[in-house]
């Protein structure tokens, strides 16, 4: 970082930039996935986490990683998103408010399996109360592994699909 | 000539009693509503001549009353009164055809209907004290038959009958003092006698009359604090009479002031006119606040009576403020914006206590929190319902838009002119309307959402039909007037020129210009109701077209998917989840908590076996009337305790009889000798 001149702060407050690393340009992804041109919203559904991913998506979208800056954004309502990020292996109990969310959202919509035990039910495979990972319900588009994936690997999974 | 219209109506009035009273179950009503109707066509073709011609309809007749005879006069003033009075009865015996059914074809209704709508006719027209005395007391005992109707099945209807007739008396006793106090003063009955004497009068004889007539007229009128009746007695009445009583009898209260006020005493001191705005003011703010958290459908639209009443008593009092600081115009304005509200008043409360009448008959219920869904069962109730609903709330293009635009123009523009008490009256009264708008509007989107929309929360309400044609020909026809008065309001002017130019001393003859827009003389005010109902109607147009032509082109056609409404994953999801009308207006209960003081009750019990489990969770709250609660039950407390007080007197013993007898010889005695 240059010096703290007064024309410095003085210009920062005229021009304001971002002040963050180079990150290169966006991952590329598989070719099937559905490409978004800038912006991309997303519906959480804890579908049976332990929550180590919620803490990873937290930090996601925390100060320092910041995932709202290359378009992606968590929103309240299936209704406004485009994309359902669904974390855990889906609970028996899970399985209805699932799918009933991923039918209320608008298409195109995507889905993206955040996690091991979303993508193959990790640890909990075989568990009593475990009907599945989520692609036995729902129609994956893209799997972030990981137990739990690093705010890093969800940021790049992200920036693949934004593009930005 | 032209008294003969008021002679009609009486002979045509009184054959619908008598044919009601007189004729077999099945002919009873069709006859007594098709002489009603010729009373209120014969009153409408008599007032409407006054009203084109400006000159009044006299009849003077020695031989119906004994000792005082009969004097009526119809001014231009009275004429408005009875259009909007003839209209209303119209459409609410048109009702009745198809509501007769419905507890309503008892000998006893059948001819009280017709005399309430006929003394309701007459009243404006009365000419002298004992005339109008009569007729409105022949009004009230009427209505107060009517209201008993359904007595033997419901236990709330004799106490609310109960209320009426003792609020209704008071205010009648009122008027009756003020009346004869000024008829003592001027040495005689009539009217126009009583006008050119009111000159002469002392102050406090001219002070005491006014108050005694507000207090008469503004029970009638359901002025908070003397509302209390009105909440009662509207719900409780068949839906028919309650639209008459909402759309008709209460103007006749407003009447009443500026009949004592403006047209008898010829206007007054300030004060007079800040008491009615400070009144108006009071009433619109409690009704709305009430009509907002009511959950009754009737007591709702009660409380918005009260609500209205309220503005058009701040239209009053504003003329009469504005007539004292010598500012004629805009006095003139604003008497005509009181006037055009009661008029709106008429039309839409009509029809939506009409229209509510046919809901309580389609689902047997009052209660909004047991309704939803019944735009689709009830398409044409639901319609009329929701433009009545949209004119109470002043939206554009509808008739409750232009009174209310036309009562802040006259307020707006009376402020910089005057002294220090109207500069602090008009900006409360401005802000009280403003809040008032906001509340009504809650209130209606309330009615119509939890009523209309959504799902039904009960079985009365999922097996609701519509009701029969001529139930729902006569509250559409009221919601006819609103869409009328609302996009040309010039058809109606002139003739509230012509009215407020009787009551408004010095009034200009032309406060208002208007041919397609509406021009405030001296004010700079403009507004094309016609104009913004074309715009309006132009947009709405435009949208459906764009669609439409969307549609056609194939790369441009929205996919339309149906689902069902989200529910946050929800496996289950009942009609008792949606908003309900208690849920909808809790935010403002909590608000106005001070205000309301409502009654709440939570009463959880536990499982036996532990504490840690509950069984049930009871809720339960009410709204009573703060009023009612602080002011007139410590009264009736006070007179039962002196009732029991006195019983003591009466312990059924021949022998202290006879010794109060002694008792009370010997003091006459002793006071003779």
């Amino acid at each position: 970082m240059e010096a703290m001149t007064i024309r410095s702060i003085l210009q920062a407050i005229v021009h304001p930039r971002t002040v963050t690393e180079d990150l290169g340009p966006p991952p590329q992804v598989a070719a099937d996935v559905p490409r978004l041109a800038g912006s991309l919203q997303l519906r959480h559904v804890d579908a049976g986490s332990c929550n180590g991913c919620e803490l990873e998506i937290t930090s996601t979208f925390g100060p320092v990683y910041d995932a709202e800056r290359f378009g992606a954004r968590l929103v309240a309502s299936p209704r406004h998103a485009d994309a359902l990020l669904v974390t855990g292996p889906v609970t028996k109990n899970m399985v209805g408010p699932l799918v009933k969310t991923f039918e209320a959202m608008p298409e195109p919509r995507m889905v993206i399996a955040l996690g091991d035990c979303a993508r193959d039910c990790g640890v909990f495979r075989g568990g009593y109360g475990v009907e599945g990972p989520v692609g036995d319900v729902l129609p994956v588009d893209l799997q972030v592994p990981g137990c739990p994936p690093n705010p890093e690997a969800i940021v790049r999974a992200l920036r693949g699909l934004t593009g930005r | 000539m032209s008294n003969l219209s008021l002679v009609i109506t009486a002979i045509a009035g009184l054959s619908a009693a008598i044919a009601g009273c007189a004729l077999p179950a099945k002919t009873r009503v069709h006859a007594a509503v098709a002489f009603t109707w010729g009373a209120c066509i014969a009153a409408l073709v008599g007032s409407l001549t006054v009203l084109h011609t400006g000159h009044a309809m006299v009849l003077n007749s020695s031989r119906i009353l004994p000792l005082t005879g009969v004097t009526m006069v119809l001014d231009p003033l009275g004429a408005v009164f009875v259009v909007v009075t003839a209209v209303v009865a119209i459409a609410s015996t048109l009702y009745w055809l198809g509501y007769a059914s419905h507890g309503l074809s008892t000998r006893t209704a059948s001819a009280a209907l017709p005399i309430f709508v006929t003394s309701m006719l007459l009243v404006p027209a009365a000419g002298s004290v004992a005339t109008f005395l009569w007729l409105w007391e022949l009004m009230a005992l009427s209505s107060l038959l009517l209201v008993l109707v359904d007595q033997r099945r419901r236990e709330e209807t004799r106490s609310a009958a109960q209320w009426y007739a003792v609020m209704t008396h008071v205010g009648a006793s009122a008027i009756l003092f003020a009346l004869v106090m000024l008829s003592a003063h001027a040495g005689n009955q009539t009217f126009a006698a009583i006008r050119i004497h009111a000159v002469h009068l002392p102050a406090a004889v001219r002070n005491t009359a006014f108050l005694l007539a507000l207090v008469g007229f503004g029970s009638k009128a359901g002025a908070v604090p003397l509302h209390v009746w009105l909440p009662k007695a509207h719900p409780e009445a068949p839906s028919p009479a309650s639209a008459l009583m909402s759309g008709a009898m209460v103007n006749l209260g407003i009447y009443g002031i500026v009949l004592v006020g403006d047209r008898l005493l010829g206007g007054g001191p300030a004060w007079w006119w800040l008491t009615v705005t400070a009144v108006g003011v009071v009433s619109a703010l409690f009704g709305a606040l009430h009509a907002a958290t009511s959950t009754d459908l009737k007591r709702l639209l009660a409380y918005s009576t009260a609500d209205n009443m309220g503005l058009v008593l701040i239209g009053v009092g504003a003329s009469g403020l504005f007539a004292t600081t010598g500012h004629p115009a805009i006095a003139a304005i604003a008497m005509v914006s009181a006037l055009l509200l009661t008029v709106n008043h008429a039309a839409f409360k009509g029809s939506l206590f009409l229209s509510a009448g046919s809901v309580q008959v389609a689902t047997g219920s009052r209660d909004l929190d047991g309704m939803g869904g019944l735009l689709r069962r009830m398409p044409i109730t639901g319609a009329v319902f929701l433009v009545g609903g949209l004119a109470i709330a002043a939206l554009p293009p509808l008739n409750g838009f232009v009174g209310e635009w036309l009562l802040f123009q006259s307020l707006l523009h009376g402020l910089p002119t005057s002294s220090t008490a109207v500069a602090i009256a008009v900006p409360v009264g401005v802000a009280a309307l403003a809040l008032t708008g906001g509340l009504t509007a809650a209130a209606f989107v309330k009615a119509i959402g939890v009523g209309f929309l959504g799902r039904p929360r009960s079985e009365g309400a999922a097996t609701a039909h519509e009701v029969p044609r001529t139930m729902q020909l006569g509250a559409a026809l009221l919601a006819g007037a609103c869409v009328v008065l609302g996009v040309v309001p010039m058809i109606v002017l002139p003739a509230l020129e012509r009215a407020t130019a009787a009551a408004v001393p010095g009034a200009p003859a032309h406060s208002l210009r208007s041919s397609v827009e509406l021009r405030l003389a001296g004010l700079q005010g403009v507004l094309a109701p016609a104009l913004l109902a074309a715009g309006l109607a132009l947009a709405f147009i435009a949208v459906i077209a764009i669609r439409r032509l969307a549609q056609r082109r194939s790369h441009l056609r929205l996919a339309l998917r149906r689902a069902e409404p989200w529910g946050c994953g929800r496996e289950l999801q009942t009609a008792r989840m949606q908003y309900t009308a208690t849920s909808f207006a809790e935010p403002l209960q909590q608000v106005f908590d001070d205000v309301l003081r409502p009654d709440r009750d939570l009463n959880v019990s536990h499982l036996a076996e532990s504490r840690y489990y509950t069984e049930k969770i009871a809720y339960r709250t009410s709204i009573g009337d703060v009023v009612e609660h602080n002011v007139y039950r410590p009264m009736i407390g006070a007179v039962n305790a002196w009732g029991q007080w006195a019983r003591g007197l009466q312990n059924g013993s021949v022998h202290r009889y006879l010794a109060y007898g002694l008792v009370v010889l010997v003091v006459i005695l002793a006071v003779i000798v």
